[in-house]
This record gives structure tokens, sequence and C-alpha cells, in this order.
């Protein structure tokens, strides 16, 4: 199945990255060119190679995703839920980087 | 670190220090490295925050902070290196901008302390004038005694006088009404004592017990009370009894009043008062004199930067006092460029006898003990009569009051020391020469000398014998605290 190109409009794309997840295990991967960001439950990978190529003027080889689900708290003797998350892990080609910390 | 002596005139020194860009980020990452345990932040372990982390969120303050060190380390290095005794913090002022990258360059002016040469107090010859005690004077405390311990006793159908007590009713009417606060009942009022209006104790004089009278005066134009104030009032007055006034006779039994024993006995304490007051008085004009004879005596150069810290502070009293205008007459007259010289020098010379005294007691170990200072402590509560309890605890817990009291102390005991030293001739003078005004003798024996200088030594003694804690004790109590660093600095 070949690639396809999506087209992503500029608003699209600030609503995808919604932000850098700065942890020890973000910093870790950013040793092998990866970067981790916090995206929409709706984003699909195509979305975010658009959207991370877009803003911060990269290259983009890889992006895997993963669903981090919500965890279950009690409140006041009620049961809640926390929403689930989703995170992008996107590898950048080599020379490129991104400095997660000054923003967009 | 590259230190360049730019100026070295007198007592003034500046450098220029270089210290380079690699030192400063060597010392920014140890610094980081130091506080990496300590750093929580949300998604790391304590101690797992990567460097480049830190370096993002704390870099400008840790640099802040290696700077300040740096050049606080640096300055000492210099100081130690060159063995200079600095007078005052020294001056730093970076040149350029303050960078990440960028090797720190800043100067630093220092003023040193003056060397001191051979301290030799044995030429100094100095007159302590001495005053023994007459036996006028006691007679006249004792006379004052007796006057104060008199007492009221009842005399029966004895006519009224001067000194005697009357104890009467009386009722004050204004236009033939009664006024607020004109009556009073058995009110004892001493005749002669001018505690009541002009002219009531006097016609009150000659009437016996029982006798009744009205007496007419007038309330004085200044009197308080505004509706009563030049108004003639009567006075409706009776008198209930008159008690003599008894003197007690100077003998036992007056002595036993004041707690002593025999009447020699109480002589004996009032001349001992006297003498002890004389010798407050005589020691004092020693002091002042010796002060006079160190400040012409040795001359050497003068941090300027304290004198002009101790100008400043004279300088803001006479401006305060210009604007309530209680300046002395003296200074009134004159323009603020003469009042200026005028205080400088007075500024110099209280530097410069605390410089002085500070080496003497620095060269010859006077310190002051715990014992002096308690003594002192005690003199102090005795100024503030009943609030003893409040005098302590405000010293004990303003270590910078007990810093303040300690100056004057150390003054006296250096001041003690060099008279040791010195040839102190004694000449008995009259009491009354004793306790006149010095500036008045001095004005009459040196006509020659400038009235500036007059009223220099007289304001230098004033703050230097009243012991305030200001002016001279000042420059000398920080001075003394940065010797005792710097000896711990070469020490260590």
């Amino acid at each position: 199945m070949s690639k396809t190109q999506v087209k992503v409009s500029d608003e699209r794309m600030y609503d995808i990255v919604r932000a850098p997840v700065i942890t020890e295990k973000a910093t870790l991967v950013g040793e092998y060119g990866q970067v981790m960001f916090k995206v929409p439950l709706d984003a699909s990978k195509p979305e975010i190679k658009a959207a991370v190529e877009g803003l911060f003027k990269v290259e983009v080889t890889a992006v895997n995703t993963l669903r981090q689900k919500g965890k279950v708290k009690r409140f006041r003797g009620q049961l809640g839920k926390r929403s689930d998350t989703k995170k992008a892990i996107v590898t950048l080609a080599e020379g490129h980087s991104i400095d997660v910390t000054t923003g967009v | 670190m590259q230190v360049t002596e730019t100026l070295n005139e007198s007592l003034k020194r500046e450098y220029k220090i270089v210290i380079p860009a690699t030192e400063i980020d060597t010392r920014t990452t140890q610094r980081l490295e130091e506080l990496k345990d300590q750093v929580r932040l949300p998604g790391f372990r304590p101690g797992k925050v990567p460097l480049s982390m830190m370096r993002q969120r704390y870099g400008k303050s840790v640099l802040g902070e290696v700077l300040e060190k740096a050049v606080q380390e640096s300055i000492t290095e210099v100081i130690d290196t060159n063995g200079l005794k600095p007078a005052m913090q020294p001056n730093v002022d970076l040149v350029g901008e303050v960078e990440d990258g960028k090797d720190l360059e800043f100067t630093m002016a220092v003023e040193v302390l003056p060397e001191i040469g051979e301290l030799d107090f044995s030429s100094v010859a100095l007159e302590r004038e001495v005053a023994v005690v007459a036996a006028e004077k006691v007679d006249e405390a004792l006379e004052d005694l007796r006057q104060r311990s008199k007492a009221h006793e009842p005399a029966e159908g004895k006519v009224a006088e001067n000194g005697d007590m009357a104890k009467i009713d009386f009722l004050g009417k204004l236009d033939g009404e009664p006024f607020e606060g004109g009556a009073a009942e058995d009110y004892d009022l001493e005749l002669g004592s001018g505690s009541f209006i002009p002219g009531f104790e006097d016609q009150l004089v000659g009437l016996k017990a029982g006798d009744a009278k009205t007496v007419e005066v007038s309330f004085p134009e200044d009197y308080p009370a505004e509706h009563l104030a030049g108004k003639p009032v009567l006075f409706e007055v009776t008198v209930k009894e008159i008690k003599q006034a008894i003197v007690p006779e100077i003998d036992d039994e007056l002595a036993k009043k004041f707690g002593k024993e025999t009447l020699d006995e109480l002589k004996e304490a009032v001349r001992g008062d006297l003498q002890g007051e004389y010798d407050e008085v005589s020691k004092a004009k020693v002091k002042r004199k010796l002060l006079d004879a160190l400040a012409d005596a040795y001359s050497f150069d003068v941090p300027e930067g304290l004198v002009s810290a101790e100008f400043d502070g004279i300088w803001g009293q006479i401006q305060q006092a210009k604007e309530q205008g209680s300046l002395e007459e003296e200074d009134a007259g004159k323009s603020d460029e003469e009042l200026t010289t005028e205080y400088r020098a007075i500024a110099e010379r209280r530097v410069r006898l605390g410089l002085l005294l500070a080496e003497v007691g620095q060269r010859n170990e006077i310190n002051v003990a715990q014992d002096d200072l308690n003594k002192a402590l005690m003199r102090e509560m005795r100024r503030y009569p009943g609030q003893e309890a409040a005098v302590i605890n405000y010293y004990r817990n303003n270590p910078q009051a007990m810093d303040s009291l300690r100056a004057p102390v150390f003054e006296d005991k250096v001041c003690d020391f060099i008279l040791e030293l010195a040839k102190v001739t004694e000449k008995s003078v009259a009491v009354d020469a004793l306790l006149a005004d010095p500036d008045a003798d001095e004005g009459e024996e040196m006509p020659a000398k400038k009235s500036s200088k007059k009223a220099a030594s007289k304001k230098a003694e004033a703050d230097a014998e009243a012991g305030d804690g200001k002016g001279e004790e000042k420059p000398k109590a920080k001075k003394t605290r940065a010797k005792k660093s710097d000896e711990a600095s070469e020490e260590g």
C-alpha cells in the first residue's frame, strides 16, 4: 500500500502538535533523533508527519503512535476516568532536530 | 585569571581582572552537577535530569551565582597576594556586558589602610588637671540635703510665714460665680513655693489657723485656661492649720536618714561623690587633650572613602538641623562651602584618630572583655532609672546595639593604655577651672588658631566623649572587624 500524501490546514497543524513530552524517557529517545509529542486521539500518522514537517520545517522519516488509556480514579467514592491520550514518537531524518523547549 | 594593576597611588589601588570564559563555564557546569540531585522536575526522577535540561532551566541564575562567587574569590585572592589591607569594601565595576561564553572582565578599586609607623607614646606629654573637693562644696551639698529633707509639723497658733505649709480650703469666684477647678478642701499649700498664681501665697502670710480671708488676685495673661487668663478673681480662703517647716540640723540624725551611721560618714560619702564627678571630668579632659595631641602628632594619609562616609554622616545631620532651623549659631552664617571644608576636616580627624586607636588596640592586644561590656551596660542602665529591664533586653536582643556599646569602651581602654605610657603630669586646679567649658579657655590660650579648628575639636570631642556609638567609633568598629577577617583569611 503506497503512502498517500495528506493535506493538513495550518490550524489543524497547531491542533495536532499539542505539546512536547518532557520526561526522562522522551529525552532518552531524543538521542536517536526522535521527538515525542502529545497529539489528539484522532490524529493519524500521515497527519502528524505533515504537521511536524510543516511547523518545524524538518524532514520526518517515521511516526510511531501509541494510545495511553486514562487511569481510573476515585473521587469522593465515585469512579472517574482520566481521558486517554495519544503520543507520537516522530523520527527525524538525519541532520534535523527540534528544540522542544522553545515552543512553536 | 589575569590581574593587572592599573593604579597605585598613595592609598588607592586599582586592578583589572579578567576571568576567561572557559573557567566560568567549568564552574557553571560544576555547580549544575551539584544542584542535580536537589532539582525536582515532573517527568524526571531526582538526580536524573539531563544536564542540557538543567542548563536550559537554571543556566541564567547559576551563571549569576557563579560570577558573583568568581568575583568575590578573585578579589580576596588579589588582596591576599598583594598583601593589601582594605579600608572598605572594594569597589567593583564590570567592564562590558556579562554574557555566556565571554570573558568576564572587571575592575576593582580599593583603598588600603595607611601604614602607621612606629608608635611612641612616651613623647606625648600631657597635663592632667586635678581638683580636690573643697570643704565648702561638701557643706553646700550637705545644706542641699538638709533642705530637701525638711519636714512640716503642725504648729498651734503660729502666724504663717513664707516657707510654712498652710492647710486651706478655698473657693474661687469669677464675677461672683464659682468656676471649675477653683475650689479645694484641706489643700496643703507651701507658702513661697510659687505653685499658685502669683500674689495668692503672699496674701496668706500673716494669717493664723482658723482665719478666713478673701484673696483678690488676677490670673496672669498667659494662663493656659483661656476663659480665666487675665481675669480678676476672688478666692474665699479658710486657713485650717499652719504647719511649720522643720529643717533638720546637720548631725548624725540627718546622716541616718541617708543610710549612714554618722555625720562624718555622710560627709565622706558626699566628698567621694563629688570627687568622682571631678575625676570623671578631669579624665575626659585628659582624653580630649590626648586625642588632640595624637591628631597633631600623627599625620598619615587617610582613606578617602572612610572620610567621605564619615562626612556624609555629619552632613546628613547638618542638613537635618538646617531644615529644622536648629543649626548651631556658629554655623548658621556660613555658606555651604565653608561648612563643607570645615566638616570635612572634622571627618578626616575622626577617621585618623579612629584608625590610630584601632591600630594601637590591635598592636597591644587590647580587647573588650565581657566584664568591661557588662560595666558599660550597667552605666547605660543607670541612665534610665526604672527601665533597667527594658534596657537590658534591648541590648540582649540587639547585637548591633551591643557593638555600639563596645566601641566607646574600646576607645576608653586604648586611651587608658596610651595614657599609661605617656608622660602625664598632674596639675591641681580650682574646681571652677576644671568644670569650666574647655572651649572657652582654649579660645583664650590659642587665639591664633582658627575657629574652625576649635569647632572641629569641640565637635569631635563631643562625639568621642559622649560615646554615643556614632561618629568616631563607627569607622573604627568597621575596621576592626575588617582586620579580624583579614587575619582569619591569612591564617586559613
